[in-house]
């Protein structure tokens, strides 16, 4: 009950499924416990910095950010060691006493480089709690879960900042702001209790979150997922995509520095500030928690959701760029607000929320391992650089020839950071077209068509010739020797298939073996084991079917044969039929073929069929196309049509078009015009298909599934398409498993990438919450946004089964 | 190409030896030395390969019309002692359905006495 109403009141915020509530308020609570404490302690690090060592010696600040990274790689070694739980709390608990320590130490007169050391705790406080947040949200949720609910979590960061900076810009006194960070240890000691309750409701639900404690490795076991410094590293190195990202964490934490330089340099000058940093940094970052508060809790879901990863990567570099473009012509107070402003709202919302969706197509295991680097150490390590370098163009801008130019160190610094965002954009531009192409890497195509499958696996005509081979060698040996002599011509007597066919003893010359074949026809059978048929033999056959004399003796027996007048009448006609395949379709034998068509044996039928297959006439259509009444004949005539390839779309467009036509009939010929394979034909059977033939509905939209996935160049007329898809998703109801859905994914294969839309099939099937989240994914970055509003409700109603693997 | 003509019993027997190919055209053909004897009422004709290494379309063409010009004065044409591959290769025509073929010369003789 209480969860329902739980439920009722966060729906309103958030899109929250059943289930996720508590959990979710949990998560959103441990984001708020963190960041409060975390804006009383930056304003205070900020003010005490200006007031006891001066914005030029911020620099030194920055490069702090190297010991800091020493203390991330101390932090990734304790990962190893402890359980998710057991460092979560381990942490808390530190940071707990290291702030009391402070308050004590800032409560008596202290030495001014204190505020560096004070700077650098305030730093790893900041990296160490938020890096292990974001741990335990990969952990719990799936990438499509964290996507809907990253919104409402960055809130409570945000809103928690907003809270933290409000104590400071409300509370704080020139001598007593020290005392504030009483306050922070009581957020942290708070925070103790959410992460504790976290962790046993994580405890209970295992079955649906995989990182429950009970399910986690053993600290220091083999199966451990903790990873060190290096082992981080290497794993960055080795990936170009992880590199990609790497190297845009590095240009951002320079830009970074670079704007909190600008801005602290025009924020020391002005007399408000002055009177009373840390209530101006308070209320300051207050403000722009606010803002940005209401822009990741209206704007950011949505913006992602509607724009995409790439405008979110891009949107936060180009105001930057602006405001710093800005700051190097007019250095107000103003552009310094605003681009500390922009950098605030947009890296804690966007660009954030943007940078976690860009691991999703990261494998779990390599996205722990590289989080360590580029999150943990990178990102702080990232500042050091700008650091130095901030130091070195200060250095040299104080040098001929550029004194000589008479701007301000200010505006030097702004061009420069402007050269950085430049850099940033194209790399955002790069990992936006590398993030879609790993979705795909990662939802590796699983299976074919069946069909096409068997087809490439195995020559299905040659096997058919075999099997026909084996049976005739009862039934007659002029039909065996037509068999093989047409393996022989088409090279697939092999030794395996002779030896299929035993036309050796086996065991050679051993008493108790001797040829299967019935009529003893090992002789001359001999030759074609010798020489198989040479060209020369292949010839003088050839030639022989056309002596006039030939047609006329064959002539002759042809009908006597039928009439029925030979004995063993059926087989004598097996054998004609066969044998009018090798003759010339205009001689007068091979006009016969016709009776042969319509005789009523199946096993006349189907070498009668095989000929008329090879000789593709049109007159012998309809007598192929009454035999698909019969199960017996249904396959070879559908087997002789196949060869007529292309030349007969438009009599199989005739009978598809037939409504006074049996279904069956209609079935097969739209198969066939798949089978067909080309423009022609794929729009015969769109149209059919767009003529709501209800009937035929799923055997046309197959075909047509057929002709994309085999020829992919084809085009289908995308409005036809889109109508069918409108009329499926309507039809539709509430679909039980997403095999229903399949007609849905052969339409949008249609007109958008078929192995992508296939991709994305596959993993909905395979029914995990991870992989229809992927699935989600890649449909999210390959079909329209109409197909996505009529679709994604349908597909995220299908939930998934069981968790994540392995938890970290 | 050589022919050879013997006789057995009122049954004409042909001797083949050598090859009967097109670029091998002797002055008189095997089917002009069969209308020969059915010209003189001999209507019962064996064609011994015992001695011919190969057999082309032009030769297989003057068997078949060999045969055609036996067949329509209602008289006989018989083969014997074929090779294997020339066995094959009327498999495969369905010439074994029409031409009488027989491994011994004696088996076919005996043959004509039957009917």
């Amino acid at each position: 009950m209480a969860e329902r109403r739980l439920h009722k009141v966060l729906s309103a915020v958030v899109k929250i499924k059943p289930g996720e509530e508590v959990l979710a308020v949990l998560i959103f609570f441990y984001f708020f416990l963190i960041t409060a404490p975390f804006g009383i302690v930056k304003s205070l690090r900020d003010a005490n910095f200006l007031e006891d060592l001066k914005a030029e010696n911020l620099p030194y600040a920055y490069l702090s950010a190297i010991l800091i990274a020493v203390a991330v790689s101390f932090h990734a070694k304790l990962q190893t060691r402890f359980s998710r739980r057991s460092l979560l709390m381990s942490t808390l608990v530190f940071f707990i006493l290291t702030d009391l320590v402070f308050w004590a130490l800032f409560s008596r007169p202290h030495w001014d480089w204190l505020a560096l050391i004070y700077w650098m705790w305030a730093n790893l406080f900041v990296v160490a709690l938020t890096t292990q947040f974001w741990f335990l949200v990969n952990d719990v949720f799936n990438p499509r879960e964290a996507k809907r609910l990253i919104g409402f979590f960055g809130s409570g960061g945000i809103l928690g900042g907003v809270a933290g900076n409000l104590l400071p810009g409300f509370l704080a006194k020139p001598e007593t702001s020290h005392r504030l960070l009483l306050v922070s240890a009581a957020f942290l000691g708070l925070c103790l209790v959410v992460v504790g309750l976290t962790f046993a409701w994580l405890r209970k639900n295992e079955d649906r979150y995989a990182a429950a404690p009970k399910r986690e490795p053993k600290p220091g076991g083999k199966e451990s997922r903790h990873v060190g410094l290096g082992d981080s590293f290497r794993s960055v190195a080795s990936d170009s995509y992880l590199r990609l990202m790497a190297w845009i964490v590095l240009v951002t934490g320079i830009v970074s520095t670079f704007i909190d330089w600008q801005s602290k340099s025009l924020i020391q000058s002005d007399p408000v500030a002055q009177q009373n940093y840390a209530s101006f940094f308070g209320r300051f970052n207050a403000g722009i928690l606010v803002f940005a508060f209401l822009f990741q809790l209206v704007m950011t879901s949505r913006f992602i959701n509607r724009f995409g990863i790439r405008t979110g990567l891009l949107i936060y570099p180009v105001i930057i760029l602006l405001c710093s473009v800005g700051i190097g012509v007019f250095p107000l107070l103003g552009f310094a607000i605003a681009i500390k402003g922009s950098d605030k709202a947009l890296s804690y919302s966007i660009n954030q929320s943007s940078r976690e969706l860009l691991y999703i197509p990261v494998l779990p295991a390599l996205k722990y391992r590289a989080k360590v680097f580029i999150d943990m150490f990178l990102n702080r390590f990232s500042k050091a650089v700008g650091g130095v370098i901030l130091l070195g163009l200060i250095y040299l801008i104080q040098r001929p020839p550029f004194t000589a130019m008479g701007l301000s160190p200010l505006v030097w610094v702004s061009f420069v950071s402007g050269a950085f965002v430049l850099i940033w954009i194209l790399l955002n531009l790069r990992i936006s077209r590398a993030y879609v192409r790993e979705v795909k890497t990662q939802l590796a195509k699983k299976w074919e068509r069946a069909d096409e499958v068997v087809a490439g696996t195995m020559d299905v005509d040659a096997a058919k010739l075999v099997v026909d081979a084996i049976e005739s060698r009862t039934e007659s040996a002029t039909l065996f020797a037509l068999h093989l002599y047409e393996l022989e011509r088409q090279n697939k007597l092999t030794p395996e298939i002779r030896g299929l066919l035993a036309l050796k003893p086996l065991g050679g010359s051993s008493p108790g073996t001797r040829p299967l074949f019935e009529y003893d026809a090992s002789p001359w059978v001999s030759d074609f084991e010798e020489s198989g048929v040479p060209a020369e033999m292949d010839k003088e056959i050839r030639e022989i079917l056309a002596l006039d004399s030939y047609q006329k003796v064959i002539g002759d027996y042809a009908g006597q044969v039928i009439e029925g007048k030979t004995a063993h009448a059926e087989t004598r006609k097996m054998e004609l039929s066969k044998a009018i395949g090798l003759m010339n379709g205009r001689s007068a034998i091979a006009e016969r073929l016709d009776d042969l068509l319509a005789d009523d044996s199946s096993k006349v039928f189907q070498y009668a069929a095989e000929s008329a297959g090879r000789f593709k006439k049109k007159v012998h259509v309809p007598l192929l196309f009454m035999k698909f009444a019969d199960p017996r004949t249904c396959e070879d005539a559908r087997s002789a049509l196949e060869r007529y390839g292309a030349t007969i779309v438009g009599a199989l467009s005739d009978y598809l078009e037939d409504s006074g036509e049996s279904g069956l009939v209609r079935e097969q010929a739209a198969s066939l015009l798949a089978r067909v394979g080309d423009q022609e034909a794929a729009d015969a059977l769109l149209d059919a298909l767009g003529r709501g033939e209800t009937a035929l509905k799923n055997v046309l939209i197959d075909a047509l599934d057929r002709v994309r996935s085999e020829v992919p160049e084809i085009a289908f007329k995308d409005e036809v398409v889109r109508d069918r898809f409108e009329t499926e998703i309507r039809n539709l109801g509430p679909p039980r498993t997403p095999s229903d859905l399949l007609p849905v994914f052969k339409l949008l294969g249609l007109i958008y990438d078929h192995e992508d839309v296939f991709r994305a099939y596959q993993n909905l099937l395979k029914g995990t919450k991870d992989s229809v989240a992927y699935a989600i994914e890649l449909l999210d970055h390959t079909v329209s946004q109409d197909v996505k509003d009529r679709l994604f409700p349908i597909l995220e109603g299908l939930g998934g089964r069981g968790g994540r693997g392995t938890p970290p | 190409m050589v022919i050879n003509k013997r006789e057995k019993n009122n049954i004409v027997i042909f001797d083949i030896e050598g090859e009967i190919r097109r670029s091998d055209i002797t002055d008189v053909t095997l089917h002009q030395l069969v209308k020969e004897q059915l010209e003189v009422g001999k209507k019962q004709i064996l064609l011994n390969f015992d001695k011919v290494d190969f057999i082309d379309s032009f030769g297989v063409g003057e068997i078949l019309a060999s045969y055609i010009s036996t067949h329509n004065l209602g008289g006989k044409l018989k083969l014997a002692r074929i090779s294997k591959k020339l066995y094959l290769i009327f498999q495969v025509t369905m010439l074994t359905k029409v031409l009488e073929i027989h491994d011994e010369e004696d088996a076919a003789l005996q043959s004509f006495f039957k009917e």
